[in-house]
């Protein structure tokens, strides 16, 4: 209710900004032009600005009544000259059709609408207020009747076909509404003024490319449907995709419906298909912004290679572009493609040089830091680094101790960090005791480290679960894991099991984590048959399931989740694994399965005797 | 007492045979005891205390279907079952996440002291119904309510179509169970909607194909065959379960067998101007004079359903529903049908969402309804030597369902009050001490 009265009040600001510039206008016309001895009656605003201010006084109260009868009263008065301003009676009736609403007392409407139309038999506002409360009213006789006057008296008008399709299409009527524009297409022989309303329709009818194709036509000289789009074709079939890809990149080439597709793409989590829908757009100012804003929407997904093609497009067309070289390169980091990165941060370019190296410094240390060339990154820094200011020599000081982790050099990462923040940074310090097999100020400064990475997480756990305060062995395997060497973290972890004690198990998955899934299950059989009592041991047998369904042995994932839910009855992970049985055994509908199209008996929008 | 006496007996063979010494043969008869007194019963609870409602009844189905004996404690915890504590069942429990209690003979004897004390009582469950619905073969299980919380409950079923239906093959099952198939042939009239839908064309098609298999010329005459068939078979002593559309429609199908009620879409000529006058009750199952709805502009069938919800101008809003009390002791058979951990439930639209009381048989027992209103939710019947069960409505969890709604999983919905009534119409022919099914 309060909703209504917000938007309501604001609807009544729009109007009473609009009836101010009316106001002053009429005061701005020369008095000789009103009182120009012309025998015709004309419009006189002080005959109803008490009127209408007090109509809109009151509703803006929730006075309903009150407003009503004022609104009322603006009308007879405007409809009692000879020449009625269109634009007060615009005002009048549709807040006459706010309040009566709001009194749900909509059949009032009725008479005060068909009234304004004698004397203004095609005045849109009436003839669409007319029509909406007739709809709404579920008069549909009475409604039909009044879309066929609104066409007599509006021959060669797309909008009573434009209002009615609307209004049916709201109320779910799809085939009413396919009548009505099929008899607008025939009668006025351009459909393009009704391509959105054709669109929304055959989206609602479920012919996706027909959708397609009235949408790509509305797109033309309506930019505003393409969120619509975007709701509407989102729903495609899996099936029905390569016909609605088909229509969007069909000749010529179009921002708009490439832009469509892009976002569908991205929609049916395909963001490789949706870059290709952009990428091959001519290059101009709209092409740029679009690849601009894609690039974005892929940041935030992480949708990182992606990312890094549509930056990468932007620079290669914009050399100067430091922006969008650095987040190319970024985005080609995080996807894992240091090799790319480094391409990138070294690629000519027209920015002024010490910009440059202010952007592009850390990116080219942390590049070659992934691909192991730390002396080539240390040399870097000590020739270029000088010119940095101390905030961006402190921010590059990460990637550098990063990379000589990962080179496995603890002396010369240590060195790194001397003097920085880093030596501060509980994350850091707590990573290189760890390293260095210190369990005890691993665990104390970890647990403090403000990042939730993932493998901070998994790291806390194990050391939680090992009482030990000190292990070399687990800190070279943590190092292992660090130079992203999972063979042999693996094995060490496997060799460590056997003398941590009661953490074994966790031990062991964690080993298991690193592996290829095929390789997996030797290790969650092992958890399994010497730690029955462990957490780890459901996790397992949960892990080893889904790694059967993946590679499509249902029987053997079934035994598996059966064995965890008999044999883990409370463990947390019983209702996750018991999910993953319903679905196995077809006992509930599959992810995002279709709904009951093919019954004869479901609810359904309302059928009325129109068409 | 027969667990003491089956005690007493390895304990003078072993003391004369073993002669043990004193101490450890106390410690022996203290064992021995000890395993006599463990559980031997696992109940399940159908009160808040239970995880999953609706795979408790999938449990008790595969217990009497393996031949163990079970009974339903009804009105006694939510209307809990009884099983014998077995590994297999434990096993099936535990996979179904369904709660279990384990009892001694003395929990039982004390759960039994308590009902035959009060409104409640204990009905013993013989052998699993054999299950048929009726549905084409080649619909996905997610399409009407039943089908959803057999698969869901892991209760076997076969799916029975119009063909089997003409062959005989009911005869084959001890229940059956509709949902909403309009067997006056009309699609509940939703020509003039979906008549150009793929699924609507194929499903007509498909037909009328069957009709002329069987000699019929159009599709209200092969459903009225059907429809007759289904009353023959509760008949002869089936028992049927009837949900949303194919309740209303079953009936009026059954009472129109010798007059066009259909509208010109589907069979080509209009409904006989004085339909209503020719239509004979007396063979019907639930209703008696309803008035049919010859307009085919209109989406109802007749004015058995109180709701309407297809017609705009005449759909009543939903409320809730209560189900009716009864004599455990004297009427078990409406009692096992209302059994639920919940009274009040929220209703659910279908085609026909609930039943007018205007137009009901006298002798029919009304199992729920909305307080105030004019219409039932919930009847049975006997009929012949069979019976039947009508639930108004689509889907319980489900309220607004509408032609292409998502599937409800029942996943997120295993304390379903709703979907208990229809599981309850599952097990009720397992209690049946004699079936009458000729």
């Amino acid at each position: 209710m309060s909703a209504r009265r917000n938007e309501s009040a604001r609807r009544r600001d729009i109007v009473l900004g609009a009836w101010v510039v009316l106001v002053l206008t009429v005061c701005a016309t020369p008095l000789s032009a009103q009182s120009g001895g012309t025998a015709t009656t004309t419009f006189s605003a002080a005959d109803t600005t008490d009127a209408l201010s007090r109509a809109m006084d009151a509703e803006d109260k929730g006075e309903f009544q009150r407003a009503g009868a004022a609104y009322r009263e603006v009308l007879q008065k405007a409809l009692s000259v000879t020449q009625p301003d269109g634009d007060r009676i615009a005002l009048a009736i549709l807040g006459f059709e706010r309040v009566m609403s709001e009194q749900g007392q909509p059949d009032s409407i009725v008479p005060l609408a068909e009234r304004v139309l004698q004397f203004r038999p095609t005045d849109p506002t009436a003839r669409t207020v007319l029509l909406r409360t007739l709809t709404a009213m579920a008069r549909d006789d009475d409604a039909r009747a009044a879309f066929l006057g609104w066409r007599r008296a509006s021959p060669g008008d797309a909008a009573p076909y434009r209002e009615y399709a609307r209004l049916l299409l709201q109320r779910g009527r799809s085939l009413a509404a396919d009548s009505v524009l099929g008899d607008a297409a025939r009668l006025l022989g351009r459909n393009a003024a009704l391509s959105g309303e054709t669109a929304q329709l055959n989206v609602s009818l479920g012919r996706w490319e027909a959708g397609a194709r009235s949408y790509r036509e509305a797109l033309t000289d309506q930019p505003w449907l393409e969120t619509a789009g975007v709701y509407g074709l989102q729903r495609t079939p899996v099936a029905a995709r390569d016909s609605v890809r088909a229509v969007l990149v069909a000749d010529p080439v179009s921002l708009r419906p490439r832009r469509l597709l892009a976002s569908l793409e991205s929609a049916w989590g395909e963001p490789r298909r949706a870059w290709a829908a952009l990428s091959v757009l001519p290059l101009d100012d709209s092409t740029l912004a679009a690849w601009r804003a894609f690039g974005e929407r892929a940041e935030q997904a992480s949708s990182w290679l992606v990312a890094r093609d549509a930056w990468s497009a932007i620079f290669a067309r914009n050399a100067g572009s430091l922006e969008a070289q650095r987040r190319a390169a970024d985005a080609a980091l995080r996807a894992g493609d240091a090799g790319g990165a480094l391409t990138l941060v070294r690629a000519p370019s027209t920015a002024e040089e010490r910009a440059r190296t202010q952007a592009l410094l850390g990116l080219e240390i942390a590049a070659l830091g992934e691909l192991g060339r730390m002396a080539d990154a240390q040399s870097l820094l000590d020739r270029e680094g000088k010119a940095l200011d101390v905030r961006t020599r402190a921010a590059i000081a990460r990637p550098l101790v990063m990379g000589w982790l990962r080179a496995g050099d603890l002396a010369r990462a240590r060195t790194a960090m001397a003097g920085t923040d880093l030596e501060e940074d509980d994350e850091m310090v707590g990573w290189i005791a760890l390293y260095d097999g210190d369990l005890a100020t691993a665990r104390k400064r970890l647990v403090r480290a403000a990042s939730q990475r993932t493998e901070l997480i998994d790291a806390l756990g194990l050391l939680a679960r090992i009482r030990l305060d000190r292990s070399p062995a687990l800190g070279a395997a943590f190092l292992a894991i660090a130079r992203r060497d999972s063979a042999n973290a693996t094995t060490m972890l496997v060799m460590l099991a056997d003398s941590v004690g009661q953490a074994a198990p966790a031990v062991l998955a964690h080993a298991a984590r690193l592996m290829p899934p095929k390789d997996a299950p030797q290790l969650w059989d092992r958890i399994v048959r010497e730690y029955p009592k462990s957490p780890e041991a459901p996790e397992s047998l949960l892990a080893w399931a889904r790694v059967l369904r993946d590679t499509g042995d249902r029987a053997g994932a079934i035994t598996r989740l059966e064995q965890m839910l008999v044999e883990y009855t409370n463990s947390a992970l019983a209702p996750q694994g018991r999910r993953e049985l319903e679905r196995l055994k077809g006992q509930v509908p599959p992810a995002g399965s279709a709904g009951s199209a093919g019954s004869a008996g479901g609810v359904l929008a309302p059928v009325s005797r129109f068409p | 007492m027969m667990s003491m006496i089956h005690s007493r007996s390895p304990w003078r063979r072993w003391s004369s045979v073993c002669r043990l010494p004193r101490h450890a043969l106390v410690a022996l008869l203290v064992a021995v005891s000890a395993q006599s007194a463990a559980a031997q019963h696992l109940l399940l609870p159908m009160d808040d205390a239970q995880r999953n409602h609706l795979k408790a009844y999938g449990v008790t189905y595969s217990a009497i279907k393996g031949g163990q004996k079970a009974e339903w404690f009804l009105n006694y915890r939510g209307g809990a079952f009884l099983l014998p504590d077995v590994p297999d069942l434990r096993k099936r429990a535990a996979l179904d996440g369904v709660s279990v209690e384990a009892m001694t003979d003395a929990d039982v004897a004390a759960a039994r002291a308590e009902i035959a004390g009060g409104n409640m009582d204990a009905v013993v469950l013989e052998r699993a119904p054999r299950i048929a619905i009726y549905r084409p073969v080649d619909q996905p299980p997610w399409d009407d309510a039943v089908t959803l919380a057999l698969t869901y409950a892991g209760i076997d079923f076969t799916s029975v179509w119009d063909d089997d239906v003409m062959k005989g093959d009911l005869s084959k099952y001890d229940w059956v169970h509709l949902h909403h198939e309009d067997f006056t042939g009309q699609y509940n009239k939703l020509y003039l909607a979906y008549r150009d839908a793929p699924w609507f064309v194929s499903q007509r098609e498909r037909d009328l194909a069957t009709g002329r298999r069987f000699g019929k010329n159009d599709i209200p005459g092969l459903k009225k065959a059907v429809a007759d068939n289904i009353r023959g078979f509760v008949d002869r002593g089936g028992f049927l379960f009837a949900m949303c559309g194919a309740t209303e429609s079953l009936d009026l199908a059954i009472a129109s067998l010798m007059v066009d009620i259909a509208g010109p879409f589907s069979d080509g000529t209009p409904p006989a101007a004085d339909a209503d006058a020719k239509l004979d009750w007396t063979r019907t199952l639930a209703f008696v004079g309803a008035h049919i709805e010859p307009s085919p502009y209109v989406n109802a069938l007749s004015d058995i359903d109180g709701h309407q919800v297809n017609v705009p101008s005449r759909r009543q809003p939903l409320g809730t529903f209560t189900l009716f009390g009864f004599s455990a002791k004297l009427d078990p058979v409406a009692t096992m049908l209302v059994q639920d951990h919940r009274t009040v439930i929220t209703d659910f639209y279908g085609v026909t969402t609930s039943f007018n009381r205007a137009v009901v048989k006298p002798g029919v027992t009304v199992l729920a309804q909305e307080e105030g209103a004019p219409w039932t939710k919930y009847l049975h019947g006997d009929y012949g030597k069979g019976s039947w069960t009508f639930l108004g409505g689509h889907d319980p969890e489900d309220p607004q369902h509408a032609i292409g709604s998502p599937p409800t999983d029942l996943s997120l919905h295993p304390n379903s009050p709703g979907y208990r009534l229809i599981l309850n119409n599952v097990l009720f022919p397992a209690a049946k001490k004699k079936p009458r099914k000729t």
